[in-house]
């Protein structure tokens, strides 16, 4: 199974970062107000926001590597929680598009999103 | 086979470089959050955004030339990723895309100047000097930079390729990074870079890695490389801004797909 790279640092993400948890809860609401929740799915599911800046050319090569030895959204990887360190060993990038910017030398910036994916 | 033109400092673009990379992925999710996935290969697009600035004459010249004979969006060119590696496999030498001489043993796991297991060596059992190259459908003419980290247990002199030039590097029992920058046959449609290891003698190679232009910069691992054949440009329009003599500016996009 593959890994998220992480940078030189060994960190995977920079500040800010964001995180999301969700549920999939289905509500039926009756003709006298009262409502029925159930689950649609056992458990939630994360996504993370990486937005990474002031990477250098090599930082910047390993992320695009990894995007396309993954084909974008296709290919799964694991991935460690930079808040608490949880491996998440079945998660993929959410979308097949990566957009990298070379502002300066040494100064490359890109994001990705993150999402566990279920079954 | 037209080729995307280099500036007159031997760079192919200035800073900034916008690069956007798209796959091609079906997915069908389920309402329990679940999703089937169907990889599309040939979906595969990228873009580049090259920004230039303070051009000269001459440099604006060869990219006005370069527009008129590609016709805007009209006609396919070699595009060589200025922000790449290209060389294909830089940390896997013993892949097809390399061409080790025969009595060359090349061996991987030995340890790299990063801390990892990803150095390889080559090892020459023959009485003559053998080599390892890979060969690039890119321009020949171009200016190219190879650099590589190299070590050996016993000092010698190691000799880098490009195309038909040569330079020799000593090399010694710590790691360094020997570059070399040189241009090939003017007229040629392919360029060979490599590393030749002398006579009865072993050489610890890291991070080889092909660049178009006249220094290296950080080294990059690759598998695919970096010259896209058959780019185009992604606009029949050329905006060329004037900002004063000899100092001229324009962007131009670029785009490589697989379907195309």
């Amino acid at each position: 199974m593959a890994t998220f790279p992480a940078l030189k640092t060994s960190a995977v993400a920079q500040y800010p970062a964001r995180k999301y948890v969700r549920f999939q809860n289905q509500t039926l609401r009756f003709v006298d107000g009262t409502e029925q929740r159930f689950r649609d799915a056992g458990s939630p599911l994360h996504r993370w926001d990486i937005a990474l800046s002031e990477l250098d050319e090599g930082e910047m090569a390993a992320l695009e590597e990894f995007f396309t030895a993954n084909q974008g959204a296709f290919g799964n990887f694991s991935f460690t929680d930079p808040w608490d360190g949880h491996v998440y060993t079945n998660c993929s990038m959410q979308t097949d598009t990566m957009a990298l910017a070379a502002l300066g030398e040494m100064r490359g910036s890109t994001s990705l999103t993150v999402v566990e994916n279920r079954g | 086979m037209l080729v995307y033109p280099q500036l007159g400092t031997g760079a192919l673009s200035q800073f900034p470089v916008r690069k956007n990379h798209h796959m091609r992925t079906v997915v069908n999710t389920a309402l329990d959050g679940s999703s089937v996935k169907l990889a599309d290969p040939n979906g595969e697009v990228t873009e580049w955004q090259l920004s230039y600035s303070d051009l000269s004459d001459g440099e604006i010249g060869a990219l006005e030339q370069f527009f008129a004979a590609a016709e805007g969006t009209l006609n396919g060119f070699t595009f060589p990723d200025p922000t790449a590696n290209l060389l294909a496999w830089s940390g896997k030498l013993d892949e097809n895309a390399w061409t080790p001489g025969p009595l060359l043993t090349v061996s991987g796991g030995i340890g790299d100047p990063t801390g990892g297991t990803q150095a390889w060596r080559l090892t020459n059992t023959g009485a003559g000097a053998q080599s390892i190259t890979q060969t690039l459908p890119a321009p020949a003419g171009y200016l190219y930079c190879l650099s590589a980290y190299v070590r050996t247990a016993q000092a010698i002199t190691a000799t880098m390729l490009i195309g038909s030039g040569r330079a020799d590097r000593a090399v010694a029992g710590q790691w360094k990074r020997v570059v070399f920058t040189a241009s090939g046959d003017p007229q040629g449609s392919s360029i060979g870079f490599g590393l030749e290891v002398p006579p009865a003698a072993s050489l610890d190679v890291y991070g080889l890695q092909a660049e178009p232009q006249s220094a290296a910069s950080v080294y990059k691992a690759t598998t695919r490389g970096g010259v896209y054949e058959n780019a185009r440009l992604s606009a029949d329009a050329l905006t060329i801004t004037t900002t004063g003599v000899n100092r001229h500016s324009c962007t131009v996009n670029i785009i490589h797909a697989n379907h195309l």
